[in-house]
């Protein structure tokens, strides 16, 4: 499927916005030097850490 | 040759050495390797050419745990038997699928996938098949697996013609086999009800009920009753470790790409554990069916955001007047744990019209199960996450222990088990070769014989296992 740029990029950086608002209570307590590809659960969702940030 | 009912096969003089007991993929594809052997057989097809609220009636019956489909609309009693009614998705059970799980009971069959492998080229003829591709690991829990979705073959309609014209092969419809009778090592007859009347014995050298995986347990549970357990001695194994192929709506998937996995014509790809990532978390098999919906451009970001922020993407897509859905769908089916306490009895107070009890099926769903599909989503989520191609959402109702949705489809209405194989008699009914324990002349088609029933559809295997019984059977038969 053909796809703009421009479209993935807004469309990423969205996506990763309102992940990272159904997790900030776990953001609140996230050590400093975690590793950002570690796996975390939250609400249901999989996601790295580094998604959250 | 085709017979409208047992009156007119009789009086036609036609003989038979095996005496198969339905129509369907297995008792179809068993009677076309005997007459390939050269080997007289007659099919007796308890229903006609066409569905009938009369026959469908027979097949009444009462479920007992969790909720299931009606059982005279989850199978079929006409020519064809269930094939009438089957989508076509065909893949075989893995050669894991055949092997024992450590962590799990009563797993694995007393045969490999390596005995079916030689009849799957005939299969593929069978059932209008291409060549499988292989599975590709997207990650070392988990694999890209095909299903294919065939024609959908008709067995009553595909070989019509071809038994029509053979004289091996007599297929006798409207003619139900109401019990077997035996002597505690033989079948020496099978009780036949035709035309609305009792028309006797008919005696043959071989038996093969085929009559499907609830079936088959119902006519050897009433034939071992009338016989004082002369019919199956060892049945210990009689009508338990009943499997489905639960399925449900599990979660949804944003992908990063969505030209990532090759789908099919409907959008789907699906996806299985390797064997040592249900090994690692202790699960059974499980196939993962992803749907992508072919959104394009801004429609694409608002079905991403209906699987994050629904209320905003309602919003969105009603300014858009469109109905959006999540971009991925996930719906989770599963190999459920073969379990004596899933089994299939006789009714004490409910009968068909001829006086056979009707089935009383108890069934439910284990701990094991649930643990399945969440640490299956689990592993699917984890692998799209650390390859970065996208991202898992766990539904709610998993997520939080609730009860199984009841709006959905349940089940794949795939009957399997209670004939079930093995080499012991107190875990099974029939042996490797499909032969019932301790009766020379006793063998069992369908998916009532699997052991464990993988992920995957099961009329792919049914057929394959066929094959092996009918020309196992074509060598005893024809010696």
């Amino acid at each position: 499927m053909a796809r703009s740029a421009a479209v993935d990029l807004s469309r990423r950086r969205l996506i990763q916005a309102l992940l990272a608002t159904t997790a900030i209570p776990l953001l609140v307590s996230l050590p400093k030097d975690v590793d950002p590809n570690a796996i975390v659960e939250v609400g249901g969702w999989i996601l790295k850490r580094g998604d959250l940030k | 040759m085709i017979f409208a009912d047992f009156e007119s096969f009789r009086a036609s003089g036609a003989t038979a050495k095996v005496c198969v007991i339905g129509s369907g993929p297995a008792g179809t594809t068993i009677a076309r390797k005997l007459a390939a052997a050269g080997v007289p057989s007659v099919i007796f097809e308890a229903g006609g050419t066409e569905w009938s609220e009369d026959s469908q009636d027979f097949y009444r019956g009462k479920t007992v745990g969790d909720p299931y489909f009606d059982l005279d609309v989850t199978r079929l009693r006409f020519l064809g038997g269930c094939s009438n009614h089957w989508a076509g998705w065909c893949r075989v059970l893995d050669t894991h699928d055949f092997q024992p799980k450590a962590w799990v009971p009563d797993t694995g069959w007393p045969i490999g996938r390596a005995d079916i492998e030689p009849y799957l080229e005939e299969v593929h003829d069978i059932l209008e098949l291409d060549a499988f591709r292989a599975d590709v690991p997207i990650s070392d829990d988990i694999r890209l697996v095909q299903l294919i979705k065939s024609p959908a073959v008709q067995f009553g309609e595909k070989f019509h013609d071809e038994i029509e014209r053979s004289p091996l092969i007599s297929l006798v419809l409207n003619t139900y086999v109401t019990e077997l009778a035996g002597d505690g090592r033989r079948i020496t007859g099978a009780r036949i009800w035709s035309r609305d009347r009792d028309a006797g014995t008919f005696v043959a050298d071989y038996y093969v009920p085929c009559t499907g995986g609830l079936e088959n347990s119902r006519l050897l549970l009433w034939s071992n009753q009338q016989s004082n357990g002369a019919v199956v001695p060892n049945a210990a194994a009689l009508g338990r470790y009943w499997m489905e192929h639960p399925q449900f709506l599990g979660g949804d998937a944003i992908l990063s790409d969505y030209s990532i996995f090759p789908t099919d014509t409907t959008n789907e790809a699906f996806f299985s554990p390797s064997p040592a990532a249900m090994e690692a978390r202790k699960i059974m098999n499980f196939g993962i069916r992803l749907i992508e919906t072919p959104y394009g451009g801004v429609k694409q970001v608002i079905a991403d955001l209906a699987c994050v922020a629904p209320d905003f993407a309602e919003w969105a897509a009603y300014q858009l007047g469109q109905n959006l859905r999540c971009a991925a769908q996930l719906y989770v089916g599963w190999e459920q744990a073969p379990l004596a306490s899933n089994f299939i009895r006789l009714s004490e107070t409910d009968r068909d019209k001829v006086g056979v009890p009707r089935i009383e099926l108890h069934w439910k769903k284990s701990d094991m199960e649930r643990r399945t599909i969440l640490e299956g989503l689990r592993l699917f989520g984890e692998t799209l996450a650390a390859r970065d191609i996208g991202r898992v959402r766990i539904a709610d109702w998993l997520v939080n222990g609730e009860d199984y949705p009841t709006d959905q489809e349940l089940a794949g209405h795939h009957h399997m088990g209670g004939t079930r194989m093995s080499d012991d008699p107190e875990k099974g009914v029939v042996d490797r070769n499909s032969k019932v324990h301790g009766v020379d002349n006793l063998f069992i088609g369908g998916s009532s014989v699997f052991a464990t029933s993988g992920q995957c559809n099961p009329t792919t295997t049914i057929t394959a296992l066929a094959c092996r019984l009918g020309e196992h059977l074509g060598g005893i038969a024809g010696a």
